[in-house]
């Protein structure tokens, strides 16, 4: 496979601009950071690549001086997707001297909102929940929030659904606030005038067999489920699917039923464990995926290498998302620093929210630019979206901004 | 009509997973009236097997299966010889939490593995085309996954009934002190229960692998999600988790198929069966097919 050597070229030449403009204004320095997520437990499948993205993001700063002879120092926590424990390790992480705290779930995020806001600490959640936004002003999401993708896969569908009438949809949605919280957003982009009729709600349990929701939902005449859960619950789906013969083999087949899902539905997890019944898949995120070569899928694949990762790692979307979450906490370090300001919770917050207009961040593990302000806290407001052909995902159009959500 | 059979088909299909995946708590309660909490551990454990031994050291998958299950089999074993073998004789209650900490060891190795947090799909191994029959369909992976479980339930009934083992292990299961006094070794039951629920509990993984997908947290969760299913049939009657297993796979199926979606009905396959199984147990306390104990005091 041929690289794009130019796009390569561009991530050295980002990497070293970074490096010629980190000036230090305090040699020497060690920044404490913290994360705090779950390696182990339940979504631990994301989790752990996550983890290993942040670890190996931050080593390769360290690494290359990003930050001049500053350092940076972030432990990892494994908090096993329990409030608690994620609490406990927050509050070690500031008892260390922590300026800045990435995190993981949405219910964690939600039960630390109070403190965060008490210590004004910035925070980067792996959780792209859109009420985390609401809860503190001191959490800034990575990329478009679950809703924007969620709503994103709806408009996708208003606009190129073909058949006669309104597109009929069903919402597969995993049983908690996860589930729920973009289908909330959805019914109101429904009533705001997007053109799709919604027939059915549907929070899914453990099934084994979905073959009398499926068709239900064909008698119904669903052409969409619209998923926004996990992975395995959807292979499972998709598997019943591909049996009963109802998958489409091209977008909005009459007759058929097109799969669509958010950001945890898909990635190489779901061809994992779907294998050939996942063809046809769709799935938004605003990450760039390794089965689209490009100058930062490269330079990923190429930093996993290095750091001893194995391919599985290598080629995870939320490997990248780790990445992505570690690297706009550098930049904001970077910047403090380049301002000539002492690095502190306090700086960073301001660091963070002037991230707009020329001062825009781009990372390239994104398919738009990282922008945040005191009223804007949703990093890339881009979403891409990709379908499974021949067993990986490829983008389908270019990257857009979902109307009815601001 | 082809509506109805079909989820009379999944009803069966599901049931028969159901009814393997608790034949494990059935054996160990039938022989030693302990339940082990942390057979979904094991259910996990022996798809990990099958499928580390397929793809990783390049065994045909038939042979990983049966491979996996002499694995489990002799793993299980060593787990009761190690942790439960001094607890005979000691509370049921101790040796019920002992299976808890278990839970958390096996979750431990688990996660020291790959697939403690990565997903994994088995080799395809039988066509993906299903066999349709009427407008019912039916997967391979699924049809393949009720023969086995009718041959592996077909095996152990026979094996309680008919084998000088299991009747020794039925004895056992009656009363230990008469079961001594006659010679049977009653630690020797134990392990081998122990032995059998880890070798059901790896074609029960196998199986439930192959339809979801290798995922550490979807596997281990049946554990506890067959655990109506295990109540239902009597704690220790192997016919009983085979019918309580086809009644809930049926009850799920029928009810996600006729009641969710309508009338403002959601999620009713995932309650009902709960529901009938309260309903149930007010007029059998002991099960469907549970043993009645009377003592005399």
């Amino acid at each position: 496979m041929k690289r794009n050597r130019f796009g390569y070229l561009a991530v050295v030449m980002a990497v070293a601009a970074g490096l010629a403009c980190s000036a230090p204004a305090v040699a020497g320095e060690t920044y404490q950071l913290g994360l705090s997520l779950a390696i182990t437990g339940p979504t631990s499948d994301a989790g752990n690549p996550y983890s290993k993205g942040v670890e190996d993001y931050m080593r390769f700063a360290n690494d290359t001086g990003i930050l001049g002879d500053a350092k940076i120092d972030c432990p990892i926590r494994d908090d096993m997707y329990e409030t608690a424990v994620s609490k406990r390790n927050f509050e070690d992480f500031l008892d260390q001297g922590m300026i800045f705290f990435l995190s993981y779930a949405t219910g964690a995020n939600q039960a630390l909102a109070p403190d965060f806001t008490e210590v004004q600490i910035p925070v980067i959640p792996a959780s792209m929940d859109s009420s985390l936004m609401k809860a503190s002003p001191y959490i800034f999401l990575p990329i478009a929030s679950y809703s924007h993708q969620y709503v994103g896969v709806a408009e996708y569908v208003a606009a190129n659904h073909k058949g006669d009438g309104t597109a009929k949809v069903a919402a597969f949605i995993h049983p908690s606030a996860f589930g729920r919280a973009p289908l909330a957003d959805f019914e109101a982009a429904v009533a705001a005038g997007l053109k799709l009729d919604l027939v059915e709600v549907v929070e899914h349990g453990k099934d084994l067999d979905n073959s009398a929701l499926l068709q239900r939902l064909a008698s119904k005449g669903v052409q969409y489920v619209l998923c926004q859960t996990v992975q395995s619950p959807v292979a499972t789906l998709l598997n019943d699917a591909q049996r009963l013969g109802m998958t489409a083999k091209t977008f909005g087949e009459p007759g058929k039923i097109t799969f669509m899902g958010a950001h945890y539905t898909g990635g190489n997890d779901l061809i994992a464990l779907a294998g050939t019944a996942a063809e046809g898949f769709h799935w938004t995120t605003s990450y760039r995926v390794t089965s689209e070569k490009g100058p930062w899928t490269d330079w990923q694949l190429d930093m996993a290498k290095k750091y001893g990762r194995d391919d599985k790692t290598a080629n995870s979307h939320n490997y990248a998302s780790g990445m992505m979450a570690a690297q706009v906490a550098v930049e904001a370090i970077r910047r403090t620093r380049e301002a000539d300001q002492k690095v502190t919770k306090e700086t960073l917050y301001e660091t963070l929210n002037q991230m707009n207009g020329d001062k825009v961040f781009t990372s390239l593990a994104a398919v738009g630019p990282v922008t945040y302000s005191t009223t804007d806290r949703m990093g890339v407001d881009n979403v891409q979206l990709y379908v499974v052909k021949d067993g990986v995902f490829r983008s389908v159009g270019q990257p857009f901004k979902p109307k009815y959500l601001k | 009509m082809t509506y109805f059979f079909q989820l009379v088909v999944s009803g069966i299909v599901v049931g028969s997973i159901y009814a393997l995946s608790a034949l494990g708590f059935v054996l160990i309660y039938k022989s030693s009236r302990v339940l082990n909490i942390a057979h979904g551990q094991i259910i996990a454990g022996g798809a990990f097997i099958v499928y580390a031994l397929t793809v990783f050291v390049g065994l045909p998958i038939y042979v990983s299966f049966v491979a996996s299950m002499v694995i489990t089999f002799f793993l299980a074993m060593s787990v009761e010889r190690i942790f439960l073998r001094r607890l005979i004789g000691e509370p049921i209650i101790s040796v019920i939490m002992v299976t808890i900490g278990l839970m958390s060891i096996l979750n431990g190795v688990i996660y020291l593995t790959p697939f403690g947090s990565l997903n994994y799909s088995f080799p395809e191994f039988l066509p993906t085309t299903p066999i349709s029959l009427g407008g019912v369909s039916i997967s391979w992976t699924q049809l393949v996954g009720v023969i086995i479980t009718a041959l592996l339930i077909g095996a152990f009934s026979w094996f309680f009934k008919r084998s000088t083992i299991g009747i020794s292990m039925r004895a056992v299961s009656d009363d230990q002190f008469a079961a001594m006094s006659v010679g049977i070794s009653v630690p020797r039951v134990f392990g081998l229960a122990w032995a059998m629920a880890g070798l059901s509990a790896a074609g029960a993984g196998a199986i439930i692998g192959n339809i979801t997908g290798l995922n550490f947290e979807t596997l281990g969760a049946f554990g506890i999600t067959v655990f109506p299913v295990v109540i239902l049939g009597g704690l220790d009657s192997i016919v009983g988790a085979v019918v309580a297993g086809i009644i809930m796979g049926l009850i799920q199926q029928f009810a996600a198929g006729y009641l969710d979606g309508n009338w403002g009905l959601n999620g009713t396959a995932d309650v009902l069966p709960y529901i009938i199984l309260l309903v149930i147990l007010l007029f059998k306390p002991h099960g469907l097919f549970g043993t009645h104990e009377i003592e005399r005091v």
